[in-house]
Parts: structure tokens; sequence; C-alpha cells
């Protein structure tokens, strides 16, 4: 119920505030209602995305910490594991009866044990390194495998457009 | 799409409607009050008959309903014309009212003001409880209400069959009042749940809300007396119909009522854990109960409908078929939740022992689920310890343990649930993967695949596969698989991704699998071997994209590879050196961020920029919050333009396009002079520098940025970088803009 779910969320709340990760900073987007977060990323050092800062909204069910939350970029982002919408695929974030691509054990899939921060420093690690065998974002994919020279343009771009420069 | 074509009729404003309701009445009240005028002046008809029947004036009122259900001949009898009024009572006001509630156009006047009356009370109670309505919480009113409209309406005329305009009447006053509560009930029960998104609300809203749920329950009680009063005069099927209807709403509100109230307990008082934890089962319950008799007399109000309605042949008795299959899945969905529940909470019990005093000394960390103090725990086998309540939740949707996945299922008899993934062999952490995908031998299939993207793009594209278990063990013996036409088109659609490898292989693994993406998987994740020369081949061809028609071709793709990975080389070695800067850039781009943090003067302060505190007060973390974000901002955008602009004199990365190089080069030759002692032939030599036309632009900005130069003192060279610095950026701005 809501109410177990609003409690872990406040703490896991105040434990980001009190010891941010680098690069890392979430929060409700209005206390108002606490099952909406939004993120800020840092892009991880020495890689394409270095430097930027990517916005993201987080939406928690009100079972949290049994189910996952779900992840959404609002910048633009080219990344294979990013569908073009936004979304984040990556394995955390998928709750442990769906398997939508079928090819993932459980044991990377979502945990209550796993928390906020943890899903934010895998998506910074995501961002570092690309898992292009199961591509949200075919184009992306396919640049990242075969124009790596492009896809690294195209996230500049990303990175000085996420810096509203 | 009848919802939206009426969304789409220009109803009235409230306002309008309003006024137009009082004129309305007012109209009337004069007409009423004329004619009893008049026929007191002119009194040659005074045959006053105090035949005793009573009229109440409130439509609705259930005083009324029961009159015209009692002895309909009261309504049925012809309504006096305006000349050949009888008047009933003494009092002139009795009379007027007695008019009012005999001609057929006010009896309407007076119903549509009842109405308006209703939608007023609707609204001051929105007003006064709920304040602004959320989009969802009219979306859900919206829905409800067409719903009941619709559901009502199949009851009015399908079941009841009313023949009568009064009987209409009387049942559509019924409804409205049964509308109302249950429209304010979903909305309470939206307002609940979004009130329960945050641990900010203030104490009184939970209190309107209460207060107007108790108001939703008594009014309940009364139409509950109004019914069984009713029903004794028009016999138990009538009765039942409405009660029925009465306690679902009951049922539902006293259900949003409890857990409103759970909710405000447990915010306000408590704040112990073991108390709550115990109180679980106790929750669940009492849920349970809720849910399954608002189900069940729901189910038993619609097959009393079907039966006792004589419409088996008829639209209605289609609904009503509907409404019920609906109402039993429902059912049958929480029975079986109930029963994994009861497992679920069997095999904790019997399986998992509560830890003692030291274990959870020694463990001396909080529950991982709810990040909560344990004061009770239990513990798994693996040594993890969990609150009872959260491993319960957790272990109703999975079989494992949450911190270490190991699996928790109940061994050989497996689980008799279906919605429990059935994986966790292989959940087991630091496991790899089984070489084959989990496949049955004792099985045959049947795979039916339909590709419909094949013949037009909209299809859908599915696939059936029946199986027939063995129950019978062949000691080991495998069936030998058919080699349907089946597998053969599924192998060659590897075969056209994966030309090398060998089509016994990939026909032997597709037996096991059964699905071309998993056995394509197999390869790529090396399950499946080619012989020499490998993966590696593989690879290549699935990131070249090229599908060599023969293997024997193999040979060439290596140098592909090599060129690939050569490609990456450099990438990486233009990495290297735009990470080994020249220094003598790098040491100024501090100075340079020092000096513009005293020019732009944040007012963020120090400690608040990274957390290091949480507030009590909502406002002012939020505050917090949103001042971290921007310096996170700002500090990234600093060092980007810092990093960019010492990057821009570094000659070694013109990896950008044609116009990104010209700035480029204007750029180092403006740097070039900068760095020169004399400044006078800046101008001169960069106009030698930009001479096409592309970058014109570029060249009277910096030209600019110069000459703001030369105004300055030039024996400054913190205020020369700082103006290279403003270029870069200007410049950058152009760009971005292109």
């Amino acid at each position: 119920m809501a109410g177990s779910a609003l409690r872990r969320l406040m703490a896991e709340y105040k434990q980001l505030t009190l010891n941010p990760p680098e690069g890392i900073i979430a929060g409700p987007v209005n206390e108002e209602n606490f099952f909406e977060w939004e993120a800020l990323i840092m892009g991880p050092e020495n890689t394409c995305f270095e430097g930027g800062v990517f916005p993201a909204r987080l939406a928690f069910p009100p079972d949290y910490p049994l189910n996952p939350p779900k992840m959404k970029f609002t910048c633009e982002l080219f990344h294979p594991n990013i569908y073009p919408d936004g979304r984040v695929c990556i394995s955390i974030l998928h709750a442990p009866g769906d398997d939508p691509m079928g090819y993932e054990s459980s044991a990377e899939r979502w945990s209550p044990v796993q928390s906020v921060e943890k899903i934010l420093l895998s998506v910074v690690s995501m961002l570092a390194e690309p898992n292009d065998e199961s591509a949200a974002n075919v184009d992306a994919a396919k640049t990242w495998r075969e124009n790596r020279m492009k896809f690294e343009e195209i996230a500049a771009k990303t990175v000085r457009k996420s810096l509203g420069i | 799409m009848p919802v939206i074509l009426l969304e789409r009729i220009p109803l009235p404003s409230l306002r309008t409607y309003t006024s137009l309701s009082v004129v309305l009445l007012s109209c009337a009240v004069f007409y009423a009050y004329q004619c009893v005028l008049a026929f007191q002046t002119n009194p040659h008809n005074s045959d006053l008959n105090g035949a005793g029947i009573e009229h109440n004036v409130n439509i609705g009122n259930s005083k009324e309903i029961s009159d015209i259900l009692n002895d309909p001949d009261v309504v049925k009898e012809p309504l006096p014309s305006e000349f050949d009024i009888q008047l009933p009572y003494e009092s002139f006001w009795w009379n007027v009212v007695y008019v009012l509630t005999s001609e057929i156009w006010c009896i309407w006047t007076v119903v549509n003001t009842a109405y308006c009356c209703l939608i007023l009370l609707a609204k001051l109670i929105q007003k006064a409880v709920f304040g602004e309505l959320r989009v969802v919480e009219k979306q859900h009113l919206k829905d409800k209400f067409w719903n009941f409209l619709f559901y009502k309406f199949i009851f009015i005329f399908g079941v009841m069959n009313v023949q009568t305009m009064e009987e209409v009447f009387v049942w559509v006053a019924w409804f409205s009042f049964l509308g109302f509560f249950h429209l304010l009930t979903q909305l309470s029960k939206d307002r609940f749940e979004y009130l329960s998104f945050s641990p900010t609300t203030p104490r009184l809203m939970h209190m309107k809300l209460l207060s107007l749920l108790g108001f939703i329950l008594f009014s309940c009680m009364v139409l509950l007396c109004a019914c069984t009063y009713i029903g004794l005069h028009a016999g138990i099927t009538i009765f039942a119909f409405m009660a029925a209807e009465c306690l679902i709403l009951a049922i539902r509100c006293l259900h949003v009522l409890g857990s409103v109230k759970r909710y405000v307990i447990h915010l306000y008082e408590m704040n112990v854990d073991g108390v709550w934890e115990n109180r679980s089962i106790y929750i669940y319950y009492t849920e349970l109960i809720f849910e399954l008799s608002a189900i069940s007399i729901d189910f038993g109000h619609h097959l009393h409908m079907l039966l006792w309605g004589n419409i088996f042949l008829s639209m209605a008795s289609l609904v009503i078929c509907m409404q019920l299959r609906f109402l039993f899945y429902e059912f049958k969905r929480r029975l079986n939740r109930h029963q994994n529940y009861r497992r679920v909470v069997k095999n904790i019990e019997a399986r998992f022992p509560m830890a003692t005093e030291e274990e959870i000394k020694d463990h001396n960390d909080n529950c991982a689920v709810c990040w909560e103090r344990m004061e009770s725990s239990r513990k798994l086998p693996c040594g993890h310890l969990f609150h009872n309540a959260c491993l319960l939740s957790w272990l109703e949707q999975d079989t494992s343990c949450p911190t270490c996945r190991m699996s928790l299922s109940e061994g050989p008899q497996g689980d008799p649930n279906g919605n429990v993934p059935d994986e966790t062999g292989d959940a087991r952490p630091n496991v790899p993967h089984p070489p084959h995908p989990p496949a049955n031998p004792q099985t045959t299939n049947h795979f039916f695949h339909f590709d419909g993207s094949r013949y037009v793009s909209w299809l859908p594209s599915f696939s059936v596969e029946v199986t027939h278990t063995q129950l019978l063990p062949h000691g080991g013996t495998r069936l030998p698989a058919l080699q349907t036409s089946q597998l053969d088109n599924m192998a060659r659609q590897v075969l056209s991704v994966f030309p090398h490898m060998p089509v016994n292989l990939v026909t032997e693994d597709l037996r096991n699998t059964r699905s071309v993406d998993f056995t394509i998987e197999n390869i790529l994740e090396g399950r499946l071997e080619a012989p020499p020369p490998g993966t590696l081949v593989t690879r290549a061809a699935i990131g070249d994209s090229e599908s060599e028609e023969e293997p024997e071709n193999q040979q060439l793709l290596l140098p592909s590879v090599i060129s690939q990975t050569g490609a990456m080389a450099l990438a990486e070695n233009l990495y290297q050196e735009q990470n080994d800067r020249p220094s003598y850039i790098d040491d100024n781009i501090p100075l340079l961020e020092e000096n513009r943090r005293e020019e732009i003067t944040e007012p963020v302060a120090g400690p608040s920029t990274f957390g290091g505190r949480f507030s009590k007060s909502t406002n002012e973390r939020e505050e917090m919050l949103s001042d971290r974000k921007n310096s996170m901002l700002e500090m990234a955008r600093k060092k980007y333009l810092g990093k960019t602009s010492s990057n821009q004199g570094d000659l070694n990365c013109e990896e950008e396009s044609g116009i990104k190089n010209n700035i480029l080069h204007t750029q180092t030759s403006t740097e070039e002079y900068l760095r020169r002692p004399d400044y006078t032939q800046t101008e001169d030599s960069l106009r030698d520098n930009t001479q096409t036309p592309d970058s014109l632009r570029d060249y009277t900005q910096t030209e600019d940025s110069l000459r703001d130069y030369a105004h300055t003192s030039t024996e400054d060279p913190l205020r020369r970088r700082e103006l290279h610095y403003k270029a870069a950026q200007r410049r950058f701005n152009g760009e971005t803009q292109l």
C-alpha cells in the first residue's frame, strides 16, 4: 500500500540528499506527489557523453519497492539502450515477472533491494558502456557498432543541447 | 462513440443553467399563484373536495415514490385542466403547491429545479472538500457517469420494462440519488489515492474526506430504510433490486472509509513497526472481505435481473450477461490471488523461522525492502532477514530472495501458481546461463508462426505453439523431433543472418529453442559455435550487416574487422589526445572559472549545492533541490565551455564539419595573435584569414571581441582569456542556432 511506499521513498530521498553520488541529483518534482521524481544525470567522464547533464523522469508505482519505477529521459538522447521516446531499457528496471526481450535471467531484474540510487548508477554505467545486443534504439545501436565517429558526433551535439548552449 | 458525441453537445454552463431553472421555477410559481388567485376570486367552482389525497412537493422523496408505487391511480387520474381546477386545501399556499404538482409542465419545472439543486449541491461539496479536480479524477467521474447512465437505462427499460411515465420518473429519481453518491464515493477514492502519495497533506483534508464519507454512509442508510419501506409495499423483488444497489454503494463507501482511516492512523500515530506488522493480516482480510462481498452482491444483483426480467432474448440480457461474465472473472481472479497468498503464508510459516533477537542484533541493518528498522523478522535459508509483511508481499509475486536471488520455491512439487516465474532454476547467483535455454526433451511441439507484416505492414505477427507433454517417462530416449517445413523455414531465416553456420547445427538448436530469435541469440552469445574461424567473424558479420552469400567468403571479412578495430583505436587515440590537453590552457581554466564565479556572484550557498542537509520543511527541501540542480547545470556548463575553448585552441581536434573548421581556423589565428606582443596587425591578418564568405559572420564576431580587447588593457592576461572565452561562447551560440 501507498503508505509504506511513501516512507521508503522518503528514506531514499533523504539518503540521496545527504550523500549524493557524484553526478547524480534526484528528488520529487513536487512534494505533493512523491511518486514522480526528476533526476539529473551527468554524463560519465571519459565517454562521449562527458559533460552533459541529462534530465529524466522517474514514475513510481504505488507498490513501489515491489515493482520498479519507470524511467524516461526528458531530453533527446541517442543511445542504443534508450528508446527514441526517452524510455530507458535496462534490465534492473524490468519487473521480475515480465521479460520484454526474452533473454534476461531474473538475477538481473528488479528486486526490492534495488533503489533509485542504484538505478541511476546503472544508467550512468549504461551511458558509458552501451549494450548493443539488446538495442532499444536500433539506429543508435547500428551507429554505435558501425560508425563510432558519427555516434560520438551526435553525442557531442546532445551534450551541448543538454547544457542549453 | 456516443460519449464523444455527447461531449460535443454544447451544454450550457452551470450559471446559465441555474438561472434558467430559477426563471422557469418562478414562472411556474407565478402561474400557480395566479391560478389559485383566479379560483378564489371566482369561487363558482369552489367545490373543495378534501379527498385526503396527500401530495408532497419534493420530487424524489421516498414518500412520493411509495405513494405512486402504492396506488398508481393517484397519478394516473386525468389531470385537471386550467379552468376545471379543484383545490383540495383551505390554505392558499398549499393550493399553490397542489397546482404546481398537478399541472404537467409545472411538474417538469419542479423536477428540473430539483436536479439543479442536486448539481449545485454537488458543486458545493466539490468546492468545499476537493477543491480543484485533477484531470484523472475528472476522467474517472465522466467514465463512471456514462457507465452508470448506460446500465441504469438498460435496467429501467430493459429489465423493469416500465410502461408509464410516472414509473420512469420515480426510478430516475432514485437512480439520480444513487448515482450522485456513487460519483462522490469514486471521487473520494481517487482523491484519497492521490493524497496518500504525499506525506505533507494537511490534516484538515483528511478530516473533510472522512466526514464526506460519513455523510455518504449515512445517506446510504437512509436510502436503505427508504427501500425497505417501499419494499414492504411494492414487493420483495423491487426491494431486492433497490437494496442491492444500496448495499453495493455502502460497501464501496466503507471500503474507502476504512482505507482513509487506516492511512490517517498510519500517518499520525503508527510509529511503532511491530504493531503495524501484526495488523497487516487483519487489514488483508478486511480488504478481501470487502472486495469479495461487493463483487458477489453485484453478481447476485445482475443474476436476479437476468432471471426476473424475463429478458432472455433481448439486447438487455446480452449486456447483463457480459457484466456477469466480467464479475465472475473478477471474483475468480481475486480468489486466485487469495489462494496464492494463503500458499505463500503457509510456505513462509513452515520454512522460514522467525529470527532470534541475537540474529537481528547481528544483522544490524534495516529491512532491505522497506528500509525500516527490524523489530521482528523472518530468516531465509540464505541468511537474509526481512520483515514478515515485506517478505510476504514480495513472495506473492516472486520466489527468490530479494537480496541474493536464491530460489525459495518449494522444490520438486513446484508451484501451482501460473504467474510465478518458473525460471527459478537459473535464478541462482553466479551461475552462468545453461548452454541451451531449457527445453523439455519429452515434448512434441506444433509450432505455427504467422508473419503478418510480410503481407500488410499493420498485420500482427504471432506464433502459436502447442506442446504435448509426455507423461510417461521415456527412459532418456528422446523422441526424434519432427523435421517439419516449419523448422526448415526457420533454419533458412537463421542462415540468412549467419550464412556460415552449418545447417544441421542451426536446425538442432531450433528444435530446442523453437524460435528464430532464441537461436540467433544463442549464436550471438556464443552458445552455439560454428566451426572456426568462430565467433569473431560472426560478430563482424553482424556488425557490418553484410550478408555474405557463401561461407567460403569468410576470410574476406577479416580485413573489415581489422579496419573497424583500427577505426576504434583511432577514435580512442583521439580521446586520449583530447584528454591530455596542453597544459598551458588547463592551468588557466580554474582562474577563469573563479573569475566568472565572482562576476556572476552566485547566491547558492556552498553546502546546499552538494546536499549534506535534509531539511524538515517541504518548501526548503524543494528549494534546495532546485538549487542543487541549477548549480549542477551551471557547473557542467562552465566546465564544458572551459573545455571546449581549450580544445579549440588545440589544433588536434578538428573533427567537426567544414564550418567548424573555419571557426577553428580563425580561432587559432586569433589565438596566435593574442600571444604576439603587437596587436595592431590583428585585424588585417584576420581579414586575410577570413576571405571565404562562410566565415564572415564568425569573423565579425571575433573582430568585435578583438575590438573589445583593444580597448582594454593589454597587460591583463586574465581579461584576455575571458574575452577569448566569451568569443568562444558566442560562436557556440551561433552554432547551436545553425
